[in-house]
């Protein structure tokens, strides 16, 4: 006798056209949530953490997260389209860090339209092959009106087309004006009501004093030196007779200032180094700071990058290197150094600078190669942390609440100008959707088929959603205003904060070109992939909502 | 730049008929353009040489009476015309200050550069009183010659020579932005703006081995000007360029003229060897007066041809 399974664990097959109207009212349901955030007049939306007890509400306002924070809706086959769509999103903001709100419109106006079409009698596979046809020509359209921003005015106002708040847009674009695209920026929550930054000169990386005894700035808690040799490894230095080597080189070439960056100095091995000192046999004055890096390959990256910045050469245990085999091609040069209980700092590394930029450049284009989100975010520190200087920016906030919206604001507003300075700019508001149709109609004038006109009607129409959707959530009719923006030509577009027609460069208002780029290629081909699916089968259900972003 | 001398001179600077010589031995002055020559730092009552290594004057001199000399480890300032010297120290371990620069609206923005052969740029905001090093994107701290936009009021654009190329600032040396050359042209240790760089974009780098470099889309790509091989010591264009396309190259053995913004060089023949800093305080005109200085602290005033 078989024991009898429960609903939501029965298997089942969905047919069209039930598929795709689940599908269109899971993906409504989110797209929904994230609309109203798009654009310089957005709504928010409140998430309310009710099943985890002490969690207070978050407030919301980047598609991205609102996407992550919905987590089921309640319909199984409808949550199957609403999951796709939220994947996509959250894929996107991990990879941009903005543009979701323009990617779901998108993606909903380009599914709604192929839906329609195919429930008419479309060839499904033929209409994919030409939205994509179609993607690749809106890309080329939109790589003609990149252009690269450069002063803090031009900079704050990209900030203010991404945060919509104006003293954090003006500090920003004062920091990423200096920082540059890869420079290290580090947000920080304060309670005040002004938001302030610090610029740190040097490169730091994390770390520890090996021991207290060396502090010799007690003021600020930290161990300093000027002028100093740098030996960097991953050894742990246990045999005070490993030392020798190394003194003998540094008494040869009178070394005075030694800063020895390494996983352990042994006790005994202090000790010996402090007695020589006490008894004026030793001149040579020795800090030490542990191996920045938790792991292995985060320590390996640390200790070349700071070879290369001193111009010495690193000892790796794993290369079978010893203390004892050191030469004086292992000591780099730096200016000064200071370690205190968090930080190790280089200042002014003497080595070769045609080495460094060789090497900034290999790990940019290693940057720029690499699709994996962890690997970008540690190449760009890496790069953020020989540029030369760190800025620090604190948040304000009165609660905590507060603080958590301001920050990830911020670090949203980061990602997204990384992207745009690395990458350039295209005009924003919309505006630089509408002027790929032109093209778009002109490419699929001659079109033969009836999947290539309807895939060159559903997207010009698609590229006009963002827009409509924007001049909606700022309560303008979206109707008049778009004939008025065709009327005033190329390159003019609706400021919706000052209610009228701009030119939008002009006016300063731009997106970021990978953000728009990646929003319209992720929701396009991801439609097109989901206007294919025929069939869905379902393993189990998935029961009901736990949460829904109801409009 | 030689350096098997011993009273280099390493910069030159006018105003108003009182020109300044900054040298191994210490600060010189002269009242009359040039022509006599008096120790400029008598005031400090030094026991010892204080070699200067860089000299700058305020563009409101007239006024102001301020210059600037850059020293190891510092920066003095006159606020009389040279007669009495205040120091400003730029930090430890001491760095030598390489190169000067004023902002041309220096009365108002009170800024002040100063390159170091150590430590990268330091800036000034309040007219020299205190200063910080502003190193962002600066990856070679070496500083051989810093250039300032004539409209930096406005563009806040900066060049720096460095070891191993240029570096170029567009926010008043607050950060600063490789700037690619073509492989092997570096370092550089001369470069000059074009005084209507605003519009024409126009800039010369001077190489140590490869002559002189040419942009005119504000260091984006570089051309090859045909200069002889050597150092380039230092480049000044006529105040009028590129009305008047007239470039001088001082190269250690030769001093050269284009009169076609650097397609064509003419060797000016100046008796002098070791040349190591010129100044051309009239303008490039033909027959204007020049000031060169040589690696042997000679400081002699020449005319440039009249054709």
């Amino acid at each position: 006798m078989t024991k009898k399974k429960p609903a939501w664990q029965k298997p089942g097959v969905v047919f069209q056209p039930r598929l795709a109207q689940a599908w269109q009212q899971g993906i409504d349901q989110i797209v929904n949530a994230i609309a109203p955030t798009l654009g310089p007049l957005p709504r928010l939306t409140l998430y309310d953490p009710s099943v985890s007890k002490g969690k207070l509400p978050e407030v919301l306002d980047s598609g991205g997260t609102i996407a992550r924070r919905i987590i089921q809706i309640k319909g199984r086959d409808r949550d199957v389209g609403a999951m796709l769509l939220r994947h996509m999103l959250w894929q996107m903001q991990e990879e941009v860090g903005d543009g979701t709100a323009t990617a779901a419109v998108l993606f909903q106006a380009v599914y709604r339209e192929g839906v329609r079409y195919l429930t008419s009698g479309g060839n499904a596979m033929r209409l994919r092959g030409y939205l994509e046809e179609g993607l690749r020509v809106i890309l080329a359209e939109l790589a003609t009106m990149r252009r690269h921003l450069e002063g803090k005015e031009s900079l704050a106002k990209l900030a203010y087309s991404i945060c919509y708040d104006e003293p954090l847009a003006k500090m920003m674009g004062e920091i990423f004006d200096i920082i540059g695209a890869y420079g290290r920026l580090e947000l920080r929550s304060a309670n005040g009501r002004e938001i302030e930054r610090e610029y740190v000169e040097g490169m730091y990386w994390d770390s520890t004093l090996l021991s207290r005894t060396m502090i010799n700035n007690p003021q600020q808690q930290r161990a300093e030196l000027e002028n100093l040799a740098v030996v960097a490894t991953d050894l742990e230095i246990e045999d005070p007779q490993d030392m020798v080597p190394l003194l003998t080189l540094c008494i040869k070439a009178d070394i005075e200032k030694l800063l020895i960056i390494a996983r352990k100095l042994a006790d005994p091995v202090l000790a010996l180094f402090a007695l020589n000192r006490e008894k004026g046999r030793l001149k040579l004055e020795m800090v030490g700071a542990k191996t920045p890096g938790t792991s292995v390959d985060d320590q390996r990256m640390a200790l070349t990058d700071i070879a290369v910045l001193t111009g010495g050469r690193p000892l790796f245990q794993a290369a079978g290197d010893t203390m004892r085999h050191i030469r004086p091609e292992h000591l780099g040069r730096a200016r000064r150094a200071w370690v205190n209980r968090n930080f190790v700092s280089i200042v002014g590394g003497r080595g070769d600078p045609r080495a460094l930029r060789q090497h900034i450049a290999a790990l940019r284009a290693l940057f720029a190669r690499s699709t994996d989100a962890r690997e970008r975010a540690t190449l760009q520190e890496r790069i953020g942390k020989l540029m030369g200087g760190s800025a620090t920016l604190y948040l304000p906030g009165m609660t905590q609440l507060e603080q958590e919206f301001n920050k990830e604001v911020a670090q949203r507003t980061v990602n997204a100008m990384r992207g745009a300075m690395r990458d350039g700019v295209v005009p924003g508001g919309g505006v630089a959707l509408l002027a790929c149709r032109e093209r778009l109609r002109a490419y699929f004038a001659d079109a033969g088929e009836p999947e290539a006109r309807a895939a060159g009607h559903m997207l010009c129409d698609a590229l006009e959603a963002p827009l409509r959707t924007l001049l909606h959530n700022a309560g303008f009719e979206p109707g008049a205003i778009l004939a008025d923006i065709r009327a005033a030509g190329p390159g003019y577009g609706f400021d919706v904060r000052a209610g009228r027609l701009v030119n939008m460069a002009e006016a300063g208002i731009f997106d970021a070109a990978t953000v728009l780029e990646t929003a319209v290629h992720s929701a396009i081909s991801t439609a097109a992939l989901a206007l294919t699916t025929d069939v869905m089968v379902h393993r189990r259900d998935a029961g009901d909502a736990m949460m829904t972003g109801k409009p | 730049m030689s350096e098997n001398t011993q009273d280099i001179v390493y910069a030159l600077q006018c105003a108003q008929n009182v020109c300044f010589a900054a040298r191994a031995s210490g600060l010189y002055r002269s009242t009359d353009g040039g022509r006599s020559w008096e120790f400029a730092y008598t005031s400090l009552a030094l026991t010892d040489s204080l070699p200067t290594t860089s000299v700058v004057i305020s563009p409101d001199f007239a006024t102001d009476r301020t210059v600037f000399a850059g020293v190891s480890g510092g920066v003095l300032y006159s606020l009389d015309g040279g007669d009495s010297w205040q120091i400003v120290e730029l930090g430890t371990p001491p760095s030598t200050v390489s190169a000067l620069v004023i902002s041309p609206d220096f009365g108002r923005d009170g800024v002040l550069l100063a390159g170091t052969m150590e430590d990268g740029v330091f800036r000034s905001g309040n007219r020299g009183y205190n200063w910080a090093a502003w190193n962002f994107g600066l990856l070679d701290l070496s500083i051989f010659t810093l250039a300032i936009s004539p409209d930096f009021a406005a563009d806040e654009t900066l060049f720096a020579g460095v070891e191993s190329g240029i570096f170029r600032s567009t926010n008043g040396g607050r950060a600063w932005r490789e700037i690619m050359l073509p492989v092997g042209y570096e370092p550089v240790l001369s470069l000059a703006l074009s005084p209507a760089y605003a519009q024409d974009g126009t800039l010369f780098a001077g190489t140590e081995s490869q002559g002189v470099l040419r942009s005119t889309d504000r260091g984006a790509t570089w051309t090859q000007a045909a200069t002889p091989d050597g150092p380039v010591n230092s480049l000044l264009l006529a105040p009028d360029f590129p009305t008047r396309p007239y470039i001088l190259a001082l190269l250690e053995h030769a001093l050269l003229l284009s009169q076609d913004a650097g397609q064509t060089w003419r060797e000016y023949p100046t008796g002098l060897k070791d040349m190591s800093a010129v100044l051309a305080p009239a303008g490039l005109a033909p027959g204007a007066p020049l000031i060169i200085g040589t690696t042997r602290g000679d400081v002699v005033s020449l005319v440039l041809p009249t054709q």
